[in-house]
């Protein structure tokens, strides 16, 4: 069997373009590369839920950000790039300048780290993306997708620890052993969490885990819920939680040190992590890609409901930081260690009782 | 606790910077630091929120032993310029360290001249002097209050006060035309009469201010992270508020009722009805709830005024003589002020707390023989290191905003 027919054994079935595929496949060499981004694992992982989406999101999310908590503020908030749409772009051009800017590396970094972690950080971002499914778009099946997910979500913080030890700055490493520190106190409680819903469908599979909530996983397992939720805001140092990037106390933490597109990448980096984990919030907790499917789009009906849910998650996500100020790293340690560990135990109770019912 | 000692026989040399630059510790205070298993941090003197200053902190882990500051960054030779003006160009001089104090600051040097030459202010510009103090209190208050709450990274208390700080300013440009350093205390009264609508404006004003403080409380004051991060830290006990020597809300914070308002009264407060706001816990966040109690105090005060504020002159008649206010004859009739020989002293509870203004005059020449002026910030600074001792390094910021340290006036 050729390449070009195991694309097409698994393309994309999009009803409203099929005429314009169909026509496109007549012609020679472009049919290779139509097939290869209609073949379904390309298409999740490089277009949605993958790379495109991963993009757009990104985009989105720093903009309405900014803009929600410019509202709730009583001011205005990004508005002078491109006026006639509201500063939507803005992110946009954000990237744009820092795109140009110049990188500096200082004397006292560990060079070849210090340039290359920032690209490197990217790889536990793109691999838990190939194991997310939207429907029958996904990258690779398998049966332990949602501990995979999780494991490979845990890499991440050691790329920013190890960020912060390059960098080789006394702010730097501040940073980083305070990034370290809050990692063991979510991660303890939000692999609890995850595993009492494993428990409760029974499988670590996104397939049966989205066929059994008929209910959805909120209100089967409330406990797991909040405290998924919290450690969602620990996992990436949004604001309760902003202990290791601490502008006042510390100056961006891990960060401190980098300028240019290298900042930008490592500035994006919590919000690429949120995005993974409300993508698994959704799916464990929000029914996944189940919604009424659109016939006109066929498979991308999955897809729009994973990342409609997604996005709307984070938007709601991103208000805390308008009302919160910043827990001290004890106070922060002491709910992770406590309160949440306590409640995910519960939860994990929860779960495999609630599990013997679903 | 089980406080667990580990030696490391790693020698770990001081950072250059530590003897390269110039810092006011000696050598061997360094030296003795890093061999007793602590190190030094220097926080600032770029500016750390609200001035430039520097802190030099001696942790032990994450627990601080000691803290030395820097202060005299902003330090602008208020003292020395002063003795090269003639009296009334001192007037803006005084104000500059505290730039959204400025009333209060204004209202205490020219006291200290009324005081020496024996004048008498008329009952209506008392009044205004009055409303324009309390004012300037509870900007400042405000404005403390937003550097305490970027301190905390709560960035919407941080635009919320100064949200509701825009009333302030517009009620000042009404009075005085100026959103702050308004220069309008003189010796003798006031520059302007202030007309009824202003006066109903700014009683208005205070109703609005009131309904938007009440979402400020909401958002900030009763916000659990913000109580989490005060509470019961950087104490000050009362014995050691006084040993100290702090000042004003924060010396109230710890449960000593004293305020020169009422100890002694000048102006028209002790004609008004109003309590001292006093706390006993001695921590942040009684600091912080003190002040924001004496907002509504001072806006109880400002209402009586605008109430009960009499008719009449603004300026006393023995600096001008005729017409109704000084307008036009400004130069002519106070350039020329000479003190008699003596000294001068005058307490006036400034936001932050007391502010001692000295003039020591000889008698002969029309600027000051000396001239000096000890700021609320410089008083406290002492209580301010103390109550850092065995907090931890995350809170050094939250401590600095609960005692709104300002440092511009505390060099002036």
């Amino acid at each position: 069997m050729s390449l070009f027919e195991i694309f097409v054994s698994n393309m994309m079935n999009i009803p409203i373009i099929k005429p314009l595929i169909d026509y496109l496949m007549g012609v020679p060499v472009i049919r290779f590369i139509v097939a290869l981004i209609l073949w379904r694992p390309f298409f999740a992982i490089a277009i949605a839920p993958g790379l495109g989406a991963l993009g757009l999101y990104l985009l989105w999310i720093v903009y309405f950000e900014r803009k929600l908590t410019a509202r709730v503020q009583w001011r205005v908030g990004p508005l002078e790039v491109c006026r006639p749409i509201r500063g939507l772009i803005q992110a946009l051009a954000d990237g744009i300048r820092f795109f140009f800017q110049e990188v500096i590396v200082h004397r006292e970094a560990h060079r070849p780290y210090y340039v290359q972690l920032p690209i490197l950080a990217f790889i536990p971002v793109l691999i838990p993306i190939m194991f997310i499914p939207a429907g029958n778009v996904v990258g690779i099946k398998s049966d332990y997708a949602i501990q995979l997910i999780v494991a490979f979500l845990a890499l991440i913080s050691i790329t920013i620890v190890v960020i912060g030890w390059a960098s080789n700055s006394r702010f730097a490493f501040v940073g980083s052993v305070r990034e370290a520190f809050m990692y063991f106190a979510y991660e303890v409680p939000f692999v609890i969490a995850v595993i009492s819903m494993i428990f409760l469908y029974g499988s670590g599979n996104p397939y049966v885990a989205v066929e059994k909530q008929t209910i959805p996983g909120v209100f089967l397992n409330p406990i797991a819920f909040i405290v998924y939720l919290i450690a969602m805001l620990m996992a990436t140092s949004r604001l309760p939680f902003e202990i290791p990037e601490a502008d006042q106390e510390i100056a961006f933490g891990p960060f401190v040190e980098y300028s240019g597109i290298l900042f930008g990448l490592v500035m994006t980096l919590a919000y690429e992590k949120l995005y993974i984990m409300a993508l698994l919030f959704t799916i464990l907790f929000l029914g996944g890609w189940s919604g009424p499917y659109i016939w006109i789009i066929g498979d991308l009906s999955h897809v729009l409901w994973l990342l409609l849910k997604t996005v709307v998650t984070i938007s709601i996500i991103v208000i805390v930081r308008s009302i919160y100020a910043r827990y001290r790293l004890d106070q922060a340690l002491k709910l992770g260690w406590s309160s949440m560990l306590g409640l995910s135990l519960v939860g994990l109770v929860l779960g495999v009782g609630v599990g013997w019912f679903v | 606790m089980i406080d667990m000692e580990y030696e490391i026989k790693v020698p770990v040399e001081p950072p250059t910077e530590l003897k390269s630059y110039f810092i006011p510790i000696p050598p061997e205070y360094v030296e003795e630091t890093y061999r007793s298993d602590d190190f030094l941090v220097l926080v600032g003197p770029q500016h750390p929120g609200s001035g430039h200053m520097r802190l030099i902190v001696r942790v032990h882990g994450d627990i601080i032993r000691e803290v030395i500051p820097d202060p005299g960054y902003v330090h602008r030779c208020v003292e020395k310029v002063a003795e090269n003006r003639l009296y009334i160009q001192n007037i803006p001089l005084v104000e500059r360290p505290s730039i959204m104090d400025s009333a209060n600051l204004n209202l205490g040097y020219v006291r200290v001249i009324e005081e020496a030459l024996d004048i008498e202010v008329p009952e209506r510009a008392r009044y205004i002097r009055t409303i324009l103090a309390e004012l300037c209190r509870i900007g400042t208050h405000l404005y403390d209050a937003a550097i305490l709450s970027v301190f905390m990274g709560h960035t919407t208390g941080f635009m919320y006060a100064f949200g509701v700080r825009e009333l302030i300013c517009e009620a000042l440009v009404r009075m005085t035309g100026a959103r702050f350093t308004c220069s309008f205390i003189i010796p003798g009264g006031v520059r302007r009469n202030v007309g009824s609508d202003v006066l109903r404006f700014i009683y208005d004003m205070t109703f609005e201010m009131e309904k938007r403080l009440k979402t400020f409380e909401k958002i900030f004051i009763k916000n659990p992270t913000v109580i989490a991060r005060l509470k019961d830290v950087g104490v000050l006990t009362k014995e050691e508020a006084i040993k100290f020597g702090v000042v004003g809300p924060f010396l109230r914070a710890s449960g000593v009722e004293y305020d020169v308002r009422k100890v002694e009264p000048y102006e028209v407060y002790d004609e008004l009805d109003w309590d001292i706001p006093v706390s006993d816990d001695g921590d942040g966040y009684s600091r912080f709830l003190v002040r924001v109690n004496e907002i509504s105090q001072s806006i109880n005060i400002i209402r009586q005024c605008v109430r009960r504020i009499p008719g009449g002159r603004v300026i006393s008649d023995q600096i001008c003589e005729d017409g109704r206010s000084i307008r036009g004859h400004f130069f002519d009739s106070l350039a020329n002020i000479v003190l008699p020989a003596g000294e001068y002293t005058t307490l006036t509870e400034c936001a932050r707390g007391t502010v001692v203004f000295t003039i020591v005059s000889d008698g002969e020449s029309n600027v000051p023989y000396r001239f000096r002026m000890v700021t609320p910030g410089w008083l406290y600074l002492r209580g301010f290191m103390e109550s850092l001792k065995g907090e931890r390094l995350a809170d050094l910021q939250a401590i600095y905003g609960s005692f709104g340290y300002f440092p511009p006036e505390a060099d002036r």
